[in-house]
């Protein structure tokens, strides 16, 4: 510790804290214009100044370290003289649009001039205007107001990972543009214009939307990806206009592109906002919602009555709220029935759950996902990180860029990741559990100990002696000498994180790629007290909330077995429950087709664009007696239904997300439903209210959900361990593991040229995003990713139509050429619906085999 | 003699502008012509204005350096830099238009003083010609607000050279405070890019650099210097450690090629910077494959430069379109002559790997036990081969080369390792963190100890050498105390195996003597110099006595010199600074047919004279930060025998970024006016 004297008041504070700060604890606030906390020091603005006995100039306490005995001085005439005059010089030719500048009212200089009574200037200089960059995509930026403090540069770089604008130029024309000097390319996070003190850098979309100070500000929890970032919504007129984060939150200000961006889903002229009906003539008409609900309610209730419950399902929604969700299969489970009930994260992400449940005794993230920061080695398993979940990212490279952490990449693809990368193990498509099993042996090889109370590992460890690195090496096309380079990196550290994401979670082998991934984290003690976590990703905001909350046919909310708690279930709701376990999806599409289910409930989701198979789902939603879909959007399935119920959005409702690492965030509507369209929980409220014959739901307000749901699940610690988090923390840290023995299957052979896979990018989060014209402008269409020298071979150029066709059907897409891409790999993104991307895939995993042909 | 007319510099006022009697007597290290021609009319720096004649229109060079300093150097980072100057070159600019006023020109002083809180010194260093100019000059400054009472005068041309104390010290003139910036802004490619423009071996040099830069580090008279060599290192680990191969973009393939004789750091250099110009090279090295690198290689341990890191520099630098000709000696494989044929140019870098002798009685006969020298065991250490060594080993010296023997000599399996100096261990002019390496191992010292003769048996195998030991008389012209031997003080070091390392010398008998190359009694190669003269009218020289600014071409024309065979045996950064001159010289001569310095390479020379490092300058900061030293492996056991494996363990990212915070970023810009 350092004692040192500021303004007369003495404080202790540890080694290396800045002046800034030093005084900040004593409750001394030193004015600054560039200092931002979540980046390094710049000392552009030079406002800072503070004088050091000793020491014959003025020193920037955002930048200078304490020392001990020192006696600082924020304050005295001369300072302030200096810090004025600096102010002056910083307006000499600044612009004075303050009237239609963006950043009027919430602008930094303004404060900053006000504050020091900044009203006049002595200095002058020529007035050359700078261009305005008009053209980027989204961002809008004035050089002519900037004052270069560099803070978006460094959050650029330094949080997003980018590197996207620079300060260029020199003198007084220096600017802040991108590095050539060209449009702008880049994340479009928006994260600089978070950061700008002025009205530099500008959201478009948000220009001239309404001066700051008129908009009516509601925090709330993002609704896109498994980040669970917090973010505060700006409504006008019940609309939201802007979406911004503040930096003391847990995200620290971050956003992606989706978070700051992705609400213009919302406004989105393809809403839903009024219940429809099919008529006679098979047409969509839009009904009342008295007419709509009793429709639904009344041939549900048949449905159900004709088959004791088991020819009606339910798919749930990784985007509605854990309350929601627990609405809805209490409504599927106790009103109808039946346990009919699965979703999306069946494809992957709940598999992968339950058997990282089995072996760790928990689902989602050891730890909130900050502990990755303090990590000393991070590895990254089959996950585009920032196209899946992009808080995850930058915890990362936090981890790897001020943390000193070794980073190991191991996947089919290379991602925006790799520029961190100490090892990138690039394996071939399909071969992810060997790479794993790889891994495990390699390091088991460095570091032959066991890792904590772990059983199995006996058992393990044979099935790895069993498997050769020469075997390995033949599948995966990594070297023997890669994974024990690799392995050394992982166990160079003390405390390691293990991130997985979906092209692991959906690989071929996906069930001994994530035992296997698990394995890792057991060997490496990454799921220790000591270690960094465990963590899975999912595209989607809710998912892990949702698979809390018991969306799933095999278990009750809170992973509770139908022997254990179906009768406490059903006490609770005054219902019966079936103590069968339910119909998967798959088994719910082939039930379909059999005839054994006739009517389909589907709330915020649409299978058509996420099931394997397109065509021969369709088939099977076309022969349904009765399928209601209740969304936001008029979906493919939507078309289909004979009730469309209208849902409202993110924004438009309180309740709670769980994020991948399983923090549960609460959050109350920023605005009202759209049009005509409610809440996810009011419609099955009401719902419910007509299908069961006593309602126990009239007060189903969010306290009396949260006791519910809390006594009947055992999910939710008390103590919460975050801001923000108004529920708590879900249980997790169990001290007994077990270790599952790898036994990768023998890859299955190609049946046509090329591995297929299809999944999440940059600037997208499923195809939601796909309705928002913001991140439609820079990313707009479908594309198949293929290396250059298999383009060549297919005499493709960039831009030219590929033809792909696979053994379930075929679609045409525009060839983009990448340098990175395996030789035989092809990639596709998953969010454009006008694609119908799974026309191609025959099942959930990947690679698909498909051939190209030009056209 | 060339007459100072008015000077501010180091804020020591000369004024002789007025004066009846004898003008006051005062001289600058300074060329009285700046390129050996074209007479130095003024100079304005960072520490003031120095005017040499009287017609030098000072209000119009105070404009030009203001502009140039804004247009051009003013990274725009910092409010006073930014805006500042731009004030200020937009006040004289106005000057110069006859539309400004008095009260104008009082605005400078406030700015000067408010350009006090720069960020870095540029913009600040840059305000203190100027406010000296405009104190000392006003009058020709109000002259021009009012045209009729102006003269006009002779035309000017200005040159200016941006440099900062670390960069003019280096002698490959890397620009450290840019990489150093770059690395406190996380950008560790950009940082090695910065380095490589000047550097192409930074992991070499980020090792084994005797890192002059940091004996001229600003910082130095706040605390400790910025340890500018380990964040050059720290760059290079990085890409390395994220198995990143750099971009480098190469001019289109000429048709003309250069050949290169010696894989050192000088022809590697020369190499790099030509094949990035286009120029295919070709290098002729007398060692086999994998033993690229020169001295580097075979006189620096593995210990201290590990050869797969050597070998990645290497790699590239041949990445760029250089080939390597292994075993293949000029001279016996190739004569000089015929290279000269087959290339365009030439390039001469043979460096100095032959020992110099002891001067000991005993040491010409051959005895079993005398090794032939330092530079020799190093290098047959290195290779792998036979060295000759016994178990009792003495070395005899006190420069690196000694050092490395001692340490080598332990890892070779030596039981006793013994140096022997004649000067006491602060006189060494071996690093003084090589010693303390060889010390922590174990070596043992003898100070102030002559050896006077070989001991040997009847088989003239070594048994000890005699010694006698010294006193410390006068300073010599080297400034050390000369060591004299004490009479009756003789003693018997006992020990089998003798190295002498008292220096290297070149081997340049491969320089046929009717090629018309010149080499001086020192046995370097003589280059063509401009006739840079001090005011006195003697020849301005470089540290090493060479003349101060050579053009590296010999007197045969299309060959040209460089590395120690040039400079004399000196350092790797002195070869590189010295082969990447070269390199751009060979350039002209090939594209425009004549060698010669550009005014940009003659400023380099000229500022390295003046110095811009002031080891008495006051510099007020907080010296709250620490400098970053880098952790090594301790304990003896790391010499080991066959212990290799490297000492120093370079910095974590983050120490590095923490220690780059530290860099005062001291740039600053000189003009002058001829």
């Amino acid at each position: 510790m350092v004692t040192l004297t500021i303004d007369g008041k003495e404080i202790q504070v540890p080694k290396g804290t800045t002046i800034l700060d030093a005084a900040a604890k004593l409750g001394i606030i030193i004015p600054t214009l560039c200092w931002l906390k979540k980046v390094s020091t710049t000392g552009a603005c030079r406002i800072c100044i503070v004088d050091i006995a000793g020491v014959d100039r003025p020193m920037t306490a955002c930048n200078t370290p304490v020392k001990e005995g020192i006696s600082v001085t924020t304050t005295t005439p001369k300072l302030e003289e200096t810090r004025k005059k600096t102010l002056e010089l910083m307006l000499v030719n600044h612009p004075l649009d303050c009237p239609v500048c963006d950043a009027g009212g919430e602008c930094n200089l303004q404060d900053a001039c006000y504050s020091l009574k900044v009203d006049k200037n002595d200095y002058s200089a020529a007035l050359e205007r700078l261009p305005i960059r008009y053209d980027w995509k989204l961002l809008e930026s004035d050089p002519n107001r900037c004052i270069l403090c560099e803070k978006c540069v460094k959050v650029c770089r330094e949080v997003v990972g980018r590197e996207a604008i620079e300060a260029v130029d020199r003198g007084d024309n220096t600017i802040i543009d991108t590095v050539t000097r060209q449009n702008l390319d880049c994340d479009f996070c928006g994260n600089c214009i978070g950061a700008c003190p002025t009205g530099t850098l500008i959201s478009k979309p948000f220009k001239f939307k309404g001066r700051p100070w008129t908009f009516d500000v509601t925090s709330g929890v993002c609704a896109f990806c498994s980040s669970g970032c917090q973010i505060e919504y700006h409504a006008k007129n019940g609309r939201i206009e802007r979406v911004t984060s503040a930096d003391d939150g847990f995200n620290r200000g971050n956003l992606c592109i989706n978070g700051r961006f992705g609400y213009a889903a919302f406004n989105s002229p393809d809403r839903l906002t009024s219940p429809l009906m099919k008529d006679d003539s098979g047409q969509l008409r839009k009904a009342s919602w008295d007419q709509a609900l009793g429709a639904a309610a009344a041939r549900l209730k048949d449905a159900a009555a004709a088959s004791q419950g088991g020819g009606i399902a339910g798919i749930g929604s990784p985007r509605v709220t854990s309350e929601e969700s627990y609405l809805f299969q209490k409504f599927m489970r106790g009103a109808l029935g039946s346990n009919n009930i699965d979703s999306e994260a069946r494809l992957g992400y709940l598999p992968s759950q339950v058997l990282q449940w089995e072996m760790l005794g928990y689902s989602g993230g050891t730890y909130t996902m900050d502990a990755i920061e303090k990590a000393t080695a991070v590895i990254v398993i089959g996950a585009d990180l920032k196209a899946e979940s992009a808080g995850f990212a930058y915890r990362v490279i936090q981890a790897a860029t001020k943390n000193d952490a070794k980073l190991v990449l191991a996947g089919s693809r290379y991602t925006s990741m790799n520029k961190y990368a100490n090892a990138f193990l690039h394996c071939s498509p399909g071969s992810e559990a060997w790479m794993v099993a790889g891994l495990n042996k390699a390091v088991l090889a460095k570091r032959p100990a066991t890792a904590g109370d772990v059983t199995g590992f006996d058992a393990l460890k044979s099935s790895l002696d069993a498997i050769s690195f020469d075997r390995v090496s033949e599948i995966t096309g990594i070297s023997e000498a890669q994974f024990l380079e690799t392995a050394a990196l992982v166990c160079s550290g003390g405390c390691t994180a293990v991130i997985y994401g979906a092209d692991l979670i959906r690989s071929a082998d996906s069930r001994n790629a994530v035992a296997g991934t698990v394995d890792l984290a057991l060997l490496t003690g990454a799921v220790t007290e000591a270690g960094g976590g465990i963590y899975p990703l999912d595209e989607k905001n809710n998912t892990q909330g949702m698979l809390d909350m018991g969306i799933c046919p095999e278990y009750l909310p809170g992973f509770r077995t139908y022997g254990h708690a179906a009768a406490a279930f059903g006490s609770a709701w005054n219902a019966t429950i079936p103590v069968t376990p339910g119909k998967d999806l798959f088994q719910i599409i082939d039930a379909i087709e059999a005839g054994q289910i006739k009517a389909l409930y589907v709330m915020g989701n649409d299978p058509l664009h996420f099931m394997p198979n397109r065509t021969r789902v369709m088939k099977a939603l076309q022969k349904l007696e009765l399928l209601v879909v209740q969304d936001v959007f008029m979906t493919d399935t939507a078309k289909l239904a004979h009730v469309v119920l209208p849902a409202a959005i993110g924004a438009e409702k309180s309740g709670s997300f769980t994020s991948a690492d399983n923090r549960v965030q609460s959050f109350k509507a920023a605005v009202v439903p759209a049009g005509e369209s409610r809440s996810d929980a009011d419609i099955l409220i009401a719902l419910h209210a007509l299908v069961a014959s006593e309602t126990a739901h009239g007060q189903n307000s969010l306290d009396v959900l949260h006791h519910e749901i809390a006594a009947l699940t055992g999910l939710y610690s008390e103590v919460c361990d975050q801001s923000g988090c108004h529920i708590g923390r879900i249980k997790n840290r169990t001290t007994k593991f077990t270790c599952v023995p790898l036994t990768p299957l023998a890859p299955l052979p190609a049946t046509r040229p090329f591995a297929l896979t299809i999944g999440p990018v940059l600037h997208h989060n499923g195809s939601m995003t796909s309705r928002s014209e913001n991140n439609m402008l820079v990313a707009g269409e479908a594309y198949v990713e293929i290396s250059s020298q298999d383009a060549a071979s297919v005499g493709v150029a960039a831009g030219d139509l590929l033809k792909i066709t696979s053994d379930a059907g075929s679609i045409s897409l525009k060839a983009r050429l990448s340098e990175q891409l395996h030789s035989g790999a092809l990639f596709v993104p998953s969010h454009f619906r006008d694609a119908a991307v799974t026309t191609l895939t025959g099942s959930a995993s990947f690679p698909q085999y498909v051939s190209l042909a030009k056209g | 003699m060339a007459q100072v007319v008015f000077s501010t510099w180091g804020g020591d006022i000369v004024d002789n502008r007025n004066v009846s009697g004898e003008p006051q007597a005062v001289s600058y290290r300074l060329p009285v012509a700046f390129d050996g021609q074209r007479p130095l009319r003024a100079f304005m720096g960072w520490d003031g204005i120095i005017l040499f004649d009287k017609d030098v229109d000072v209000p119009a060079m105070t404009a030009e350096y203001m502009k140039r300093v804004q247009t051009l150097y003013c990274c725009g980072k910092c409010t006073p830099g930014k805006k500042g100057t731009k004030v200020l070159m937009d006040l004289f600019q106005n000057v110069l238009a006859g539309e400004a006023t008095d009260a104008d020109l009082d605005k400078v002083e406030d700015l000067a003083e408010l350009l006090k809180n720069c960020k870095c010194t540029l913009c600040q260093s840059a305000t203190v010609p100027v406010f000296d100019a405009v104190k000392h000059y006003r009058a020709e400054f109000q002259a021009y607000l009012n045209p009729a009472c102006r003269t006009k005068a002779p035309a000017a041309r200005y040159i200016h050279k941006i440099t900062a104390p670390c960069m003019d010290k280096c002698p490959a003139h890397i620009d450290i405070p840019k990489y150093i910036e770059a690395i406190k802004n996380y950008q560790m490619d950009q940082s090695l890019a910065t380095i490589r423009e000047n550097m192409p071996l930074p992991a070499v040099c980020g090792r084994v650099c005797p890192h002059p830069c940091e004996s001229a580090c600003r910082r130095k008279n706040v605390d400790d210097a910025i340890n500018i060599m380990v964040l050059k290192r720290t760059a290079s680990d990085y890409e390395r450690l994220h198995n990143v191969m750099p971009q480098q973009a190469t001019k289109a393939k000429k048709d003309k090629s250069v050949g290169i004789v010696g894989a050192g750091p000088a022809g590697l250099a020369a190499a790099y910077y030509l094949a990035l110009e286009g120029y295919p090279c070709t290098i002729y090295e007398t060692l086999p494959e994998g033993y690229g690198g020169g001295m580097v290689a075979v006189g620096i341990p593995a210990y201290r430069m590990p050869r797969t890191i050597l070998q990645r520099d290497i790699d590239i630098i041949q990445s760029v379109g250089v080939e390597i000709v292994y075993n293949c000696r000029v001279g016996t494989d190739i004569t000089l002559a015929e290279l000269r044929q087959k290339h365009a140019a030439v390039f001469i870098a043979p460096g100095a790997h032959t020992s110099k002798p002891m001067g000991v009685a005993g040491e010409e006969k051959g005895y079993k036990g005398f090794l032939t020298g330092g530079i020799n065991f190093l290098r047959d250490a290195y290779l792998g081969k036979p060295t000759g060594m016994g178990k009792k080993v003495v070395v005899v010296g006190g420069g690196n080369t000694a050092i490395d023997c001692v340490r080598v000599a332990l890892r070779e399996g030596a039981e006793v390792s013994c140096l022997v100096y004649r000067r006491s261990r602060k006189e060494m002019p071996a690093d003084v963190w090589e010693v303390d390496g060889a010390d922590e191992e174990g070596v043992k010292f003898e100070f102030q100890v002559l050896p006077t003769k070989i001991i040997v048996n009847e088989k003239e195998e070594v048994t000890g050498v005699e010694c006698v030991r010294m006193a410390l008389g006068e300073p010599d012209a080297s400034g050390r105390r000369r060591p004299e031997p004490m009479p009756g003080s003789e003693f018997i070091i006992e020990c089998d195996t003798v190295i002498p390392a008292i220096g290297q010398d070149m081997d340049l008998s491969f320089i046929p003597a009717d090629m018309g190359i010149d080499i001086t009694k020192w046995n370097t190669v003589i280059t063509k110099s401009l006739p840079l003269k001090d005011a006195a009218g003697k020849d301005l020289k470089d540290s090493m006595g060479n003349p101060l600014s050579r053009t590296l071409m010999t007197d045969c024309d299309g060959v040209f010199a460089g590395g120690d065979a040039e400079i004399g045996p000196l350092t790797v950064v002195a070869c590189v600074g010295n082969a990447h001159r070269a390199a751009t010289v060979i350039q002209r001569w090939l594209e425009e047919g004549q060698a010669y310095l550009s005014e940009q390479d003659i400023f380099d020379d000229v500022l390295t004279y003046l110095g811009v490092y002031d080891k008495d300058e006051q510099v007020p900061w907080l010296d709250s930060a620490e400098r970053a030293n880098q952790k090594e492996i301790h304990g003896c056991e790391r010499a080991a025998r066959g212990n290799y494996r490297e000492v120093e363990l370079g910095f974590s990212d983050n120490t590095a970024q923490a220690e780059a915070e530290r860099c005062l970023r001291c740039y600053r810009m000189a003009m002058v006016v001829v």
